[in-house]
């Protein structure tokens, strides 16, 4: 479709236990993963640990080679091999954000350095006073002023927001056209969330950039997103608009993350959880649907083999035979 | 960022006594020829003086005129010179005194001297492994853990296989076969033999800052891998570097010294091994003679004490938690 | 609240604790008070570096080395836990008040058996024959939900919400009056968080202990708790009955906070959050702690702390936009 300007097609990606023999046991960490993400849009993707996003965003940045299926980014097909060139094309139009915001800073390196890298890797600014005035000036945009101040200082003086700032400042830097959050804010005092996440909202409105925000939050992903999808085991459980989505959730595993999501509306009404149980191993994922072990909507079909996805409305698709 | 380390290191009291006794094993050994009252190896003194001079009369041999302003001549003169030599033999055996600090060997050496002398070896044998070995190690540990696949299958491989076979027995039995004796051999013995377990450790630290975020966050900006292996992961490595490199150094003088104590060096060159190596067959410990065994035995205690200091330093910088507050 | 004085299980008054470093003393927790009552659910929410763990281990008097108690009372059940004699205090703690701490995975110990550690509370605790530990520590377990097939198994073989139950169990095997839980489901994901929180809620009704639950989750501690304490910067800034304060939040960093959570129902505007950072307890700023980032800050914020006062029966606030102001 135009105006996708990246587009996932049956992904796979699975991790040998052993990483010596080749034919043993495989962690299914993302299995048939379809989707695409529409120029300018924020598609979040929501799931629990073992979900699959993270692997998911770190198949779109190139750490992992998907094992099968293919990764199309605005027209092209990215395929294993890239020559340098083409890898440092990519990687100027893709660029991606980490949970941990101090664990993604070189501890040994003043923020003014740091900052420098992506000018000088893809040649945005020619000499030292331009590369100056760039990092001047992306530091401004996020609000860390006066720029000169924070050149200098190293990782461990800043705050969690602080550094947080700085790799997103450091991830426009390029002027991608896709930044892949990988959950930004979960690491993050209370406080400074929101101001991260209208931040990215308002850098994403100048630059036009479009994003992938991954997050566990349903109510966070229902502030930051267009669109959601909801990951489960390594599969796409459900895919939608995100009002849709929270307001008429249709898979049961949607349902069960909207009902243990904390809503201090409901106070002490609140319902019970409709199931309990957990994630189960990746390694030796269950037969058929990888819910159905927990599913109290769960039919005899639904141990033998895995749903399609299904449309059930206006763009909004579910993996549930009900 | 680098001078915020050097400055810890220097608040730290272990570091700083580490540091002081190898700056003062350090001036010793630069210092050497005029630190040392006699020459290491000699069994006495000797004072040669002229006593007497005597210039004895020229005789004509042959003149000749070669033209208006040349005149050749050729004549004798005999010249009778009377020297003085005294030689004083060094005692042997001799107890600490005023004239040697340290007492002599069975052969009339001055210890004193021969320690001196011998710090030179000690501490050029110690810090030029130690570097070889760090050096070597180092490189194998980034190359293997920052670029994984078969490579470092390979070299762990190596590595473990290196590891499991017992340095000491390997380095008498090498040592006991080559023929060439000396200080280079002693140097490359003790590296080749040494290197597998700073690769490993060193390794683990490099495959662990692969996966830290930074580093993925710089191959997603499209960084080298030259440029990440040496800007991203090595700074972050540096104070186990320099523990790598202060455990190489002392093994290697506690290896350079059990060898030449063996026998399996070279005799001739003094070192504190040697020194300990000739205690041993003249039965000094035998004899009693404390001044020729326990100095060489206490230096080395010393030496390895202080970069064990240093060591204990580095681990206290590294790791906030050890900190005192 | 006015309540007798034997209905209230622990009392917490103008306590002040926080440890010594060389610089100087961070007041970690200064001059808090509040009151729990008998079966009562006590919320205390703040962000890093508000003092909350210091509070939970200075109840437990398990403050280390550095860290003291400076001024303030406890009173338990009628006894002062302040200047109470480690002997006497062993014989309560745990027994009587006991604490679920902040990320299982450190806190349990990895070369023992979930039984092995179960059993060895009970034994720590008084003279019990071995067979008579082992069926209380399955009886625990039971009680959270743990097949007895899984008393042998070591921390690594459990989930991260199995760990965080056996900790549950752990607080709860010698049937303690109090249990004080530091952040307990911080690290899990969602659903199981909901599954311990219900877990917790229906172990109360059936046991009627008494909770104090620290978390900086405020939409998750407005569901839960009774009574609700916000604490920043090592004070208490607003405290009260959940559902008054969440309908009506008064202090501005309370409404900051309540502005920081997006919801899943309403309509979707741009939210506010807070500016800035935290102060540095050790050197807190002049006046009320929250002025630098208040956005009502007026001149006497600046030169006089308010003090905690109530507006309602069950709600009291520390600013001097609601109440105080009067009195300087």
């Amino acid at each position: 479709m135009s105006g996708d300007i990246l587009v996932l097609e049956g992904v796979r990606k699975h991790f040998p236990v052993n990483s010596l023999r080749r034919h043993g046991k495989f962690v299914h960490a993302m299995d048939d993963i379809s989707f695409s993400l529409r120029s300018g849009e924020v598609l979040a993707i929501v799931g629990e640990s073992g979900s699959g996003k993270t692997t998911t965003a770190n198949v779109i940045s190139r750490i992992y080679r998907q094992t099968e299926g293919s990764v199309v980014f605005e027209g092209r097909e990215l395929s294993g091999k890239m020559t340098r060139t083409e890898e440092l094309k990519y990687h100027k139009r893709v660029q991606m954000i980490f949970q941990d915001p101090f664990g993604a800073l070189n501890p040994t390196r003043t923020i003014g350095r740091i900052m420098e890298r992506p000018f000088v890797i893809h040649r945005i600014a020619e000499d030292r006073k331009a590369v100056s005035e760039k990092v001047d000036s992306t530091l401004t945009q996020v609000g860390l002023e006066p720029p000169d101040q924070f050149k200098r200082k190293f990782p461990h003086e800043l705050s969690g927001g602080q550094r947080q700032r700085v790799n997103i400042a450091r991830a426009f830097a390029v002027e991608p056209d896709l930044i892949l959050a990988d959950e930004p804010t979960s690491m993050l005092d209370v406080s400074n969330r929101m101001s991260i996440m209208n931040m990215m909202l308002s850098l994403k409105e100048s630059h036009g950039v479009s994003f992938i925000y991954i997050t566990h939050d349903l109510a966070g992903a229902r502030y930051m997103s267009d669109r959601i999808i909801v990951m489960y085991a390594g599969m796409i459980m459900e895919i939608g608009p995100a009002e849709e989505i929270i307001t008429n959730s249709f898979h049961p595993y949607t349902k069960l993350l909207k009902s243990a999501a904390p809503a201090p509306e409901t106070g002490l009404k609140r319902k019970p959880l409709i199931t309990g149980g957990d994630i189960p191993s990746l390694i030796d994922p269950p037969n058929g649907c990888r819910f159905h072990p927990r599913c109290p909507f769960a039919k005899e079909v639904c141990s033998l083999e895995i749903p399609p996805m299904k449309k059930i409305g206006d763009d909004h698709y579910a993996r549930c035979v009900l | 960022m680098f001078r915020d380390v050097f400055s810890l290191f220097i608040e730290n009291r272990k570091a700083l006594i580490g540091l002081i006794i190898l700056a003062f094993f350090s001036i010793v050994a630069i210092f050497a020829p005029l630190i040392a009252p006699y020459d290491p190896k000699t069994n006495k003194v000797e004072v040669l003086s002229i006593v007497e001079e005597e210039i004895g009369r020229t005789k004509t041999v042959e003149r000749e005129e070669i033209d208006e302003f040349t005149e050749k001549r050729v004549y004798t003169q005999s010249i009778t010179t009377t020297y003085e030599k005294v030689t004083t033999k060094l005692p042997l055996n001799a107890k600490p005194s005023r004239n040697h600090l340290l007492g002599t060997t069975r052969a009339g050496q001055d210890l004193f001297s021969q320690m001196v002398y011998g710090t030179r070896i000690t501490l050029a044998v110690g810090l030029i492994t130690g570097l070889f070995t760090t050096l070597l190690a180092l490189t194998l540990a980034l190359v293997a853990g920052y670029f994984g696949g078969i490579v470092d299958d390979i070299i762990s491989l190596f590595t473990n296989v290196f590891l499991v076979i017992p340095s000491l027995p390997l380095m008498i039995v090498i040592a006991a076969y080559i023929t060439v004796k000396g200080v280079i051999p002693i140097v490359l013995i003790l590296g080749l033999t040494s290197w597998p377990w700073p690769t490993r450790i060193l390794r683990s630290q490099v495959v662990s800052l692969k996966n830290r975020d930074f580093v993925r966050v710089s191959r997603i900006l499209g960084e080298r891998p030259l440029y990440i292996v040496f800007r991203e992961i090595l700074p972050n490595m540096i104070s186990l570097v320099m523990a790598s490199f202060f455990t190489s150094t002392m093994a290697a003088i506690m290896g350079e010294a059990t060898l030449e104590f063996l026998g399996l060096g070279n005799v001739s060159v003094v070192s504190w091994g040697t020194i300990l190596y000739w205690a041993q067959n003249s039965g000094a410990l035998l004899s009693g003679a404390w001044w020729w065994f326990l100095p060489p035995g206490i230096c080395i205690a010393l030496i390895g004490t202080s970069f064990a200091l240093m060591n204990f330093a580095i681990d206290e910088i590294s790791n906030p938690k050890l900190r005192k507050r | 609240m006015n309540r007798q004085e034997s209905e209230q299980l622990l009392q917490c008054r103008n306590l002040v604790a926080g440890y010594r470093i060389k610089s100087g003393f961070v007041h970690a927790v200064d001059d808090v008070s509040f009151d729990l009552e008998r079966g009562g659910f006590l919320g205390i929410a703040g962000e890093s570096g508000c003092g909350k763990s210091t509070l939970a281990f200075a109840i437990m008097r398990l403050l280390k080395d550095n860290a003291t108690i400076e001024n303030g009372s406890l009173f338990f059940n009628g006894t002062d836990l302040v200047g109470l004699r480690e002997e006497e205090m062993k014989k309560i703690r745990w027994v009587d008040i006991s604490m679920a701490f902040q990320s299982a995975m450190n806190a349990l110990n990895p070369v023992l058996s979930i039984g092995e550690q179960l059993t060895d509370v009970i034994h720590a605790h008084g003279e019990v024959r071995q067979s008579e530990a082992r069926d209380r520590a399955i009886e625990a377990l039971k009680l959270v939900d743990i097949p007895r097939d899984r008393f042998n198994s070591y921390p690594h073989q459990l989930s991260g919400g199995m760990k965080q139950r056996v900790m549950i169990a752990m607080a709860l095997i010698l049937n303690p009056d109090l249990i004080i839980m530091d952040e307990p489901t911080t690290a899990l994901d969602v659903v199981v968080q909901r599954t311990i929180i219900e877990k917790i809620q229906e172990l109360r009704k059936s046991l009627g202990f008494s909770v104090i639950f620290i978390t900086h989750d405020l939409s998750l501690l407005v569901e839960i708790s009774d009574t609700l304490a916000i604490m920043y910067a090592g004070k208490i800034v607003e405290y009260g009955n959940s559902d008054e304060l969440f309908n009506m939040p008064l202090h501005p960093y309370t409404i900051g906070l309540m502005n920081s959570f997006p919801s899943l129902t309403g309509k979707i505007t741009r939210m506010g959050g807070i500016e800035g950072k935290p102060p540095d307890l050790l050197n807190p700023p002049e006046g009320c702690r929250f002025h630098p980032r208040c956005p009502h800050a007026m001149d006497i914020c600046e030169k006089s702390c308010p003090a905690l006062q109530k507006v309602d029966p069950r709600h009291s606030v520390a600013c001097f936009l609601h109440k105080g102001a009067e009195n300087l």
